[in-house]
């Protein structure tokens, strides 16, 4: 569609060809734009107006035909959010969950992925089907056996016990990517080298690979952090209760507790804070994520 | 030194691997084993675990709520992977052109992603309030309806379909259309330019190279996107259960919902287990396939 047209051009950057006549495509590119701008409102439309419903008045909120823009932008639902949960103490629960799965997954998941890239060794394929099968099988069919599992390690109700299942759920997916973006970022000359100089296979992987595949593992960090951030399900059932629950837990309660009607803006300003961390983070990582993603799970 | 080097690749692996077996393996075969034994958490005590064969699935499958929540899996799945595959090829397409603002269009795209579920849902659920929400202001304000539509609550059933399950899946496929997005146009920009040179030269229209050059380009990575959209439609949890439970008369209650209802609604862990193993066999055969196109990809 109108991607293919960028090579037909020599000029780049400008709309004007899309509206090329000659080439007889105008209705396909008329189309095309139309869904495509239909689409973006589907896209932006939620996220604007979680956005200004956080900064308006509640009556403001409610009124038909509904207030698009806040008349007297007011920080005070932020206030109110803090006030009415432990808003600041359950994003820090998040990000420390978060955080800590993240560094233990990825660096395991290093460690793995590179064995598993770079040797053959009996029972690396069958490990690598069984990471392959946990990656794919839905979390809802292991669900059960691992609350109790946590439950008899007297882990239910921690951060560990979640921290530990976070590490988990993340592991196969964070290898699979790696070892993909391994094969391709450190070929084996690399640290063949490195042994020649010295290294035994640990050091060399440590100095010499992973400091040259830092994009890839950046990537992985990133996304073991957002499938913790994100939880909604193992964070309900594992750590549900008081001031330790993680910020989508306390966004779930804070909905049954008046979030979905008498405080909305304080719920809508709680729902803000709960998904800016991951929006920052997307930001500023945004070019190499792309690029790990795909080195990964398109190549394994 | 062949030693040696066996025992790094095993300890290299090692942690990983206790992770993966701990929290993925051994829970989903366990799973399995409480889905033939009886584990009624209301007569564990006195009764413990007797092994009952196939009665739990039979159980299940006697219930009719749990036969329509096979049938609103199956038709929620197949609803959410074709409008993301439609949507997202559609956008990568337009994201892969070249054009001022490429790059925000891309980053707008790629918002939803980083709204966590949990908060997805509860912004959904207020645009889609019968009374409340900005959509039926609008869409009566243009004289397209006469009264509100009750997005979540309407449980008039047409066929296999209704407007809650619509509302849900609408709500899915926002939020899981990035990854389809970025999933793609990493494969795009990885098409020979020479192939769309070369169809131009033919004086191939749009619609024509994207059927006969791009398309083609595509199968393989559509082929892996299309399973992974599978496998998480059929297990996909959290925003059912947030947004209507399953409700309104069971209409938009999948299986993962109605198996985590079963365990921690009744504490029937073993019709909870059977549900669950009727989405692990349905996944598993998506898995098959899966994991013979990445074996085909890494052989070629």
């Amino acid at each position: 569609m109108s991607a293919t047209t960028e090579v037909s051009g020599a000029r780049r950057g400008s709309w004007t060809r899309l509206f090329d006549l000659r080439s007889g495509d105008t209705l396909t590119k008329v189309i095309v734009i139309l869904i495509t701008v239909a689409t973006l409102i589907y896209i932006l439309l939620p996220v604007f107006w979680m956005l200004k419903s956080s900064f308006q008045a509640n009556v403001d909120i409610r009124a038909l035909p509904p207030k698009w823009l806040p008349e007297n932008p007011t920080l005070q639902p932020y206030e109110n959010a803090g006030r009415l949960i432990p808003l600041w103490r359950y994003v820090w629960n998040s990000l420390f969950v978060s955080v800590t799965a993240s560094v233990i997954a990825t660096f395991l998941a290093c460690s793995a992925a590179y064995v598993l890239g770079r040797f053959r060794f009996p029972g690396a394929t069958l490990i690598l089907a069984l990471i392959l099968l946990t990656n794919l099988i839905p979390a809802i069919t292991r669900t059960f056996p691992i609350y109790f599992f946590i439950q008899d390690l007297g882990l239910l109700n921690s951060y560990a016990g979640l921290i530990l299942s976070y590490v988990g759920f993340s592991l196969p997916f964070a290898v699979l990517l790696l070892r993909g973006y391994f094969e391709s970022s450190a070929p084996p000359e690399l640290e063949e080298a490195a042994l020649v100089d010295g290294c035994n296979h640990f050091t060399a992987f440590l100095r010499v690979i992973l400091p040259v595949s830092l994009p890839g593992i950046a990537a992985v960090a990133i996304f073991t952090f957002l499938n913790a951030w994100n939880d909604f399900l193992w964070a309900s059932l594992l750590l549900n209760q008081g001031d330790m629950k993680t910020i989508q837990v306390g966004i779930g309660d804070f909905a049954q507790e008046g979030g979905g009607v008498q405080y909305v803006n304080a719920f809508m300003a709680a729902c803000v804070v709960a998904t800016i961390p991951a929006l920052i983070v997307f930001l500023f990582v945004q070019r190499w994520l792309v690029g790990g993603l795909t080195a990964g799970s398109v190549k394994t | 030194m062949v030693r040696d080097k066996l025992i790094f690749c095993y300890l290299m692996v090692a942690p990983a691997m206790l992770f993966t077996i701990a929290l993925g393996i051994y829970p989903m075969l366990y799973s399995m084993w409480m889905s033939f034994v009886e584990y009624d958490l209301l007569r564990i005590q006195q009764y413990g675990t007797p092994f009952v064969g196939f009665d739990n699935y039979v159980e299940v499958f006697s219930d009719p709520r749990f036969v329509q929540t096979v049938s609103n899996t199956v038709i929620f799945t197949i609803l959410a992977v074709s409008a993301t595959l439609g949507l997202s090829l559609l956008l990568s397409q337009v994201l892969n052109a070249n054009f001022r603002g490429r790059v925000a269009l891309r980053m707008a795209v790629c918002v939803p992603w980083f709204v966590p579920p949990a908060v997805a849902s509860a912004i959904w659920m207020w645009l889609l309030n019968t009374e409340r929400s900005p959509i039926n202001y609008l869409l009566r304000d243009w004289g397209v309806i006469d009264s509100n539509i009750r997005f979540l609550t309407d449980s008039t059933a047409y066929g296999p379909f209704s407007i809650p399950m619509l509302a849900i899946v609408a709500v899915r496929v926002w939020n899981g259309m990035p990854f389809a997005v970025i999933f793609i146009l990493a494969a795009l920009q990885s098409i020979p330019r020479t192939l769309y040179e070369a169809a131009e030269v033919d004086g191939a229209t749009i619609m024509q190279k994207f059927w006969h050059v791009t398309l083609p380009s595509l199968k393989p990575v559509l082929l892996i996107l299309l399973t992974l959209l599978i496998i998480g439609g059929l297990g996909s949890f959290e925003i059912n259960y947030i947004m209507t439970g399953g409700g309104p008369n069971n209409m938009t209650n999948i299986m993962a919902v109605y198996s985590y209802q079963q365990a921690f609604s009744f504490f029937r862990f073993d019709l909870a287990s059977a549900a669950s193993g009727v989405i692990l066999i349905l996944t598993g055969f998506v898995c098959v396939f899966y994991i013979r196109a990445q074996f085909k990809g890494t052989q070629q």
